[in-house]
């Protein structure tokens, strides 16, 4: 006689699941009347187009930022509360989500992630395949109604590279916020010569002869291959969401020469290759005189070096005779909208807001956060910041990278690989297989 | 074998003898009992049982209602997982996005299974409603008493207060451990990954590819199948290791501490407890960065000039010790943790057992003149192995998905030189459920993780199935009543 | 003059053995003292001491540290799901143990072979199932996640109720007593060390579990947070460098109710747990 257990067990499910089916449904019609409605309503006004509309909308947004900026944000939604406060009620809520992790919780669940949030460039492309991120071109006609600029206007105002990083297939999916998620060198002045800092060896040598260490992230494809960009290799993306890699192949010298590059620079001993993520430490630890490293760490180095604290462009690296300048990868912030957002204009204007001239402008007087805004970019204060100085001379040499989900852990292997020494500079033939499997596990296809 | 035969057959038997009751019932029942056949509550209203009556009508109501109002929009999409790709609109009138009606594939598994369940479970109530009303019948051809409802609840608390008992925690179980469980298990024959995720992509079925491709290793590119083999392989070694070293070192640590000869055995006792009283995930973090390549550990070595010679006999090739950054130096100091955080455990448990041992044994041997030696080898050790042996089995078990360790110890620290696993995203130190959990998480590879996941639970239900056999012979329910 | 040797030997290795499983908790200690913010790589003791780390993490919340509120929510989940558990705990036991009935082999086989399952899994469904509910983003979603499957570990605690004489069990019944009266006031009052274990093993859970807890509570409103996400996401990178101190400061306050807990009922847990694992 299990009936009772079975029967008080399907009653409690069905009931409530029916109860929350049916919630939904209720939802579901609900919302579309009240569209329906505020279509027929603000449909009469659509010919006055930004006059204030005579009963103002409820529009209710969430909004996710990095941990270390709340406060910032909350002000930056504030006087936007204030600037739009004619056309609506915003109730607009501001949650943490990581910038470098935003993209893992996005993913999970998109329909529950935040209307606006903010994201480090690399992960653009994952988000637009998966639908998590609105088109910012179809936003066009609601930008030029209320902010009074176009897509074309967002575009214009920020750096090249920036807005290159927030397209992709010439649709544009984000607002530039910063331009500063790229890296340069570090180095302490009362140890290094300018001259010094100019290439890798005079680097090493200098280091040394100080008894300091020269430490940088190789185990990371973020990192690692600025050495390869720099010898004019490439990544890209192809139609099947694959990356496309030819670092097995040759350019302006092999990539068997890079690697062995590498290991020369590896191999020294004033040499100190750190794990992802823990180069601020080291920078802390006061053992180094040089690191490379973004903005993030600028306190940390300048606590370091204390008056040494300077930074530059990263050195050039030898192959052969030649000196080839090392690339990086140039990273931005960007903040998108999400495309299942319900009121996808007033998303698109804040998002659009927190990254106008003004707030960039804002976020690096308070935050020291590198603006990738033409104007705010060329102005003196921002032209005389040390850091922000060398990663836009980095950013000369610096490549928007444009890889698929498989790039990272084979090149990450790859980057340790060279760390522990564990392939030999004089084996070439050895070096070039190790490539071809990277090059075979990068350009794999996704699943 | 014969038992599981014998099972079987039982099993078969009741089934089939249900059946015939059923079958006798819907042909020889009353109007009534006919009657219950489309309306459930009939039968018991007839023998004036109304409280069950209403209750069974208002349970098959309720069925109907979920069916129609909410399963109908998803179970007839289960055979595909939804057709209609997610779409929409701006509207600059409204400053909205209009969506259509698009499918959610995950949510048609979802609720097409929970469907399923409900279905089952009404299925089983009615076949045995109609088998109850039957009975019921008969009970009152024969003019025997039918029970009251106060009579049939006080049932509940007496003969069948197993039922009352069981009921919310199997309700829970089902909701929250056997549902998602199947749908994990759906996963696995369906293509969702990072190319098919909803809600913005449809996912489909694929049948047993995801299986080909974990066992086939002469796969292009995708080299699962390799990293598979070296995973699973390093499992159950870490899995046989970690159970048997805190296994060992408790019984020992806790022979130490509880030994007469010990002074103060409940202040060493709580010293090795407070270790447990860290959440793991703050120990270990700690611990691993203890032991970080520029860790302080790392710099104490290299001030004693350990690290130094340890480069000089060409143990390492690095500046620093690689304690959890390399192969074979992680696994040694993973299995060393596990020792730090499982033996105060297993030290609580064998404490337990020590002080339990009969005692007129030990008395008796001392008499005959053993040596303490003796008396350890020939009465304690066999006796503690006998108490507890059978959590040897559990424990092992959850060693092989013993999830934190390894993921706190190396996630965003050991980083693998062996190509072939990197092409794989896996690592030489991952556990099969932390190489799922990587896959899930950072790859979106469900379909994989699942496979995976499938193979996992083999793999533990055979070693179960065998260890419980030979260590648990016959029911050891009754032996100490 | 051997027995002192050997006396002397053995309370040496004890204490050899005791300080090697103390160094991390004294670090943790230490290191929740120190003035500087970041990980301390060269020296095992602060170079400088300081309570600021406690002093900012209990009275000056921010929207990475809102210690306080973190510690009262996982507070609340931990009693909740551990009320729920034991008492879940206790009913299958109890029906698993003390009383006969047909679906009780299949039924405890079938749990067996559930606990075998890799959990983590299965998290994306058990989310979907609670945002159909819209549980998730509340702490009684939580709870549910983690006490609504605790009737499967139910084997210690049968294994305790299988020790107790069923000749006890018997004679209440001849006095007349109901399963369920036997179950209050006959079993129940000779249970406390299995209680009392089951109690402590499900508090412990909120305070421990950092997977379950992030994704279910994804709205980023800190505020909502449990002790271990919380923590856990202080050892962010962008992060590490500012609170790495925070973060051992929070790990020793959370440790410190942990700790007086398991010393408090420390008899308890050791005759629970053995009780149970003498059958397994």
């Amino acid at each position: 006689m299990k009936k009772l257990v079975a029967l008080l067990m399907t009653m409690s499910m069905a009931v409530s699941l029916a109860a929350c089916g049916n919630s939904d449904t209720q939802e579901n019609t609900g919302n579309v009347a009240e569209t329906s409605q505020a279509q027929e309503s603000s449909s009469a006004e659509a010919s006055t187009s930004v006059e204030a509309p005579a009963e103002k909308q409820d529009v209710s947004l969430t909004m996710w930022g990095a941990e270390e900026e709340q406060a910032m944000l909350q002000s930056m939604i504030d006087s936007f509360k204030e600037h739009y406060a004619d056309y609506a009620n915003f109730d607009i809520q501001l949650g943490v989500e990581s910038e470098s992790t935003a993209k893992d919780t996005i993913l999970t669940d998109v329909e529950a992630a935040a209307d606006v949030y903010a994201f480090a460039s690399d992960q653009l492309i994952d988000l637009v395949k998966a639908g998590a991120l609105l088109s910012i071109d179809s936003m066009d006609e609601a930008l030029q109604a209320y902010a009074g600029k176009s897509v074309a206007d967002v575009e214009s105002a920020n750096a090249t590279g920036s807005v290159e990083a927030a397209t992709y297939e010439d649709t544009l999916y984000a607002f530039p916020m910063s331009a500063d998620n790229g890296y340069f060198l570090y180095y302490d002045s009362s140890v290094l010569t300018e001259e010094d800092v100019a290439s890798w060896d005079s680097l090493l040598a200098a280091a040394d002869a100080a008894g300091k260490k020269v430490a940088m992230t190789l185990a990371s494809g973020w990192y690692n291959a600025s050495f390869f960009y720099g010898a004019g290799f490439t990544t890209g993306l192809n139609d099947d969401g694959s990356t496309s890699i030819d670092w097995n192949g040759t350019a302006d010298v092999s990539g068997v020469e890079v690697v062995q590059a590498m290991l020369d620079i590896t191999g020294n001993s004033a040499f100190l290759a750190v794990a992802d993520g823990d180069i601020s430490n080291q920078i802390a630890s006061g053992t180094l005189c040089a690191a490379v490293s973004g903005t993030w760490d600028a306190t940390a180095a300048q606590e370091a070096f204390g008056d040494g604290y300077a930074a530059t462009k990263l050195p050039t690296f030898t192959v052969g005779e030649q000196q080839i300048q090392q690339g990086s990868v140039a990273g931005f912030k960007l903040v998108g909208v999400n495309a299942y957002s319900q009121n996808a204009g007033w998303a698109a204007l804040l998002a659009d807001w927190i990254t106008n001239e003004e707030n960039q402008a804002i976020r690096f007087e308070q935050r020291e956060i590198g603006p990738s805004n033409n104007n705010v970019a060329a102005s003196d204060a921002v032209m005389s910041n040390v850091a922000i100085a060398a990663l836009s001379e980095q950013s000369a040499y610096g490549v928007v990278q444009v890889v698929g989900g498989n790039y990272w852990d084979p090149t990450a292997t790859f980057g340790e690989m060279i760390a522990q020494g564990s392939l030999n500079r004089d084996d070439a033939a050895a070096i070039q297989e190790a490539l071809d499997t990277l090059v075979e596990g990068v350009s794999a296809p996704t699943q | 074998m014969s038992q599981v035969k014998k099972g079987l057959q039982a099993f078969f038997g009741a089934v089939g003898s249900f059946f015939k009751e059923f079958g006798q019932a819907a042909a020889k029942g009353d109007l009534f009992v006919k009657l219950s056949l489309i309306w459930m509550g009939a039968g018991y209203i007839r023998r004036k049982q109304f409280v069950k009556g209403i209750l069974m009508t208002i349970f098959e109501v309720a069925v109907i209602w979920y069916t129609l109002g909410f399963a109908m929009e998803y179970v007839p999409k289960f055979s595909t997982l939804g057709t209609v790709q997610q779409e929409s609109v701006f509207n600059i009138a409204t400053m909205q996005t209009e969506f259509n009606d698009y499918d959610h594939s995950f949510m048609i598994l979802l609720f097409s299974l929970i469907s399923f369940v409900v279905w089952a479970i009404f299925a089983v109530v009615y076949l045995y409603n109609i088998v109850a009303v039957y009975r019921l019948q008969k009970r009152a051809e024969a003019g025997l008493h039918i029970n009251t409802f106060k009579e049939d609840m006080k049932e509940y608390i007496n003969k069948k207060f197993y039922v009352t008992l069981l009921a919310l925690p199997v309700t829970g179980i089902v909701v929250f451990t056997v549902i998602p469980l199947l749908v994990l298990i759906l996963v696995a024959f369906t293509n969702y990954d990072q190319q098919h995720m909803p809600p913005s992509s449809l996912f489909t079925w694929v049948g047993f590819e995801n299986f080909k491709s974990l066992f086939s290793s002469g796969g292009l590119t995708i080299t699962f199948g390799y990293a598979f083999g070296k995973i699973l392989v390093w499992t159950l070694v870490w899995a046989v290791f970690a159970t048997i070293t805190t296994y060992i070192g408790g019984i020992l640590l806790s022979m130490l501490i509880n030994s007469k000869k010990t002074k103060l055995p409940k202040l060493w006792r709580t010293l090795f407890v407070i270790t447990i009283a860290v959440p793991q995930f703050v120990s270990l973090l700690l611990v691993r960065n203890f032991f970080a390549n520029n860790g302080i550990f790392n710099t104490f070595c290299a001030s004693i000039g350990l690290t130094d010679w340890f480069r000089d006999i060409g143990l390492i090739s690095t500046s620093y010790i690689p304690f959890l950054s390399a192969n074979g130096w992680a696994h040694v100091m993973i299995i060393l943790i596990n020792i730090w955080i499982g033996v105060p455990y297993q030290m609580l448990i064998a404490t337990g057992v020590l002080m339990n041992i009969p005692t007129e044994q030990l008395e008796s041997a001392r008499i005959d003149g053993a040596t303490p030696r003796q008396t350890f080898i020939h009465i304690t050790m066999p006796y503690v192995l006998f108490v507890t042996g059978p959590t040897l089995v559990t424990d092992f078990v959850k060693n092989i998905n013993n999830f934190n360790v390894i993921y706190l110890l190396t996630d965003g620290v050991f980083v693998t030189t062996d190509q072939l696993m990197a092409n794989s995203q896996a690592k030489e130190t991952d556990l099969l459920i932390t190489w799922l959990f990587n896959l899930t998480q950072n790859y979106y590879n469900f379909k994989m993780a699942s496979t995976i996941g499938i193979v996992v639970f083999v793999i533990c239900a055979v070693f179960t199935l065998i260890a419980f056999s030979r260590f648990l012979k016959g029911d050891r329910e009754e032996a100490f009543r | 003059m051997k027995k002192t040797i050997n006396l002397i030997l053995r309370h040496v290795l004890l204490a050899f053995l005791a300080f090697i499983w103390l160094i991390p908790i004294v670090w943790l200690l230490v290191t929740s003292f120190s003035a500087y913010t970041g990980m301390n790589t060269s020296t095992f003791f602060p170079e400088e001491w300081s309570a600021v780390n406690y002093k900012n993490l209990l009275f000056s919340a921010d929207s990475v540290a809102q210690f306080p509120n973190w510690f009262k929510n996982t507070f609340i989940i931990a009693c909740f799901t551990c009320v729920i558990s034991t008492i879940f705990v206790l009913m299958v036991a109890y029906a698993t143990s003390c009383m006969r009935f047909k679906m009780r082999k299949p039924l405890m086989n079938v749990g067996v072979i559930l606990n075998l399952f890799p959990g983590v899994l299965s998290m994306i469904a058990v989310y979907f199932i609670l945002r159909t509910l819209d549980l998730t983003n509340t702490h009684l979603g939580l709870i549910l996640v983690y006490s609504a499957g605790a009737g499967l570990g139910y084997l210690i605690a049968k294994g305790f109720f299988d020790t107790i004489p069923t000749s006890l069990r018997e004679a209440a019944y001849l006095d007349g007593a109901s399963e369920a009266t036997i179950f209050w006031k006959v079993v129940i009052p000779m249970s406390r060390p299995i209680i009392v274990y089951t109690v402590i093993s499900s508090f412990l859970v909120p305070w421990m579990d950092f997977v379950y807890a992030k994704m279910m509570l994804n709205s980023g409103i800190s505020s909502q947070w449990t002790v271990a996400i919380g923590l856990y996401n202080m050892l962010d990178k962008s992060l590490i460098n500012t609170y790495f101190t925070q973060f051992c400061a929070g790990g020793v306050l959370v440790s410190i109710p942990i700790s007086a807990l398991f010393v408090i009922m420390q008899k308890f847990y050791v005759e629970g747990v053995t009780g149970g694992s003498v059958k397994g």
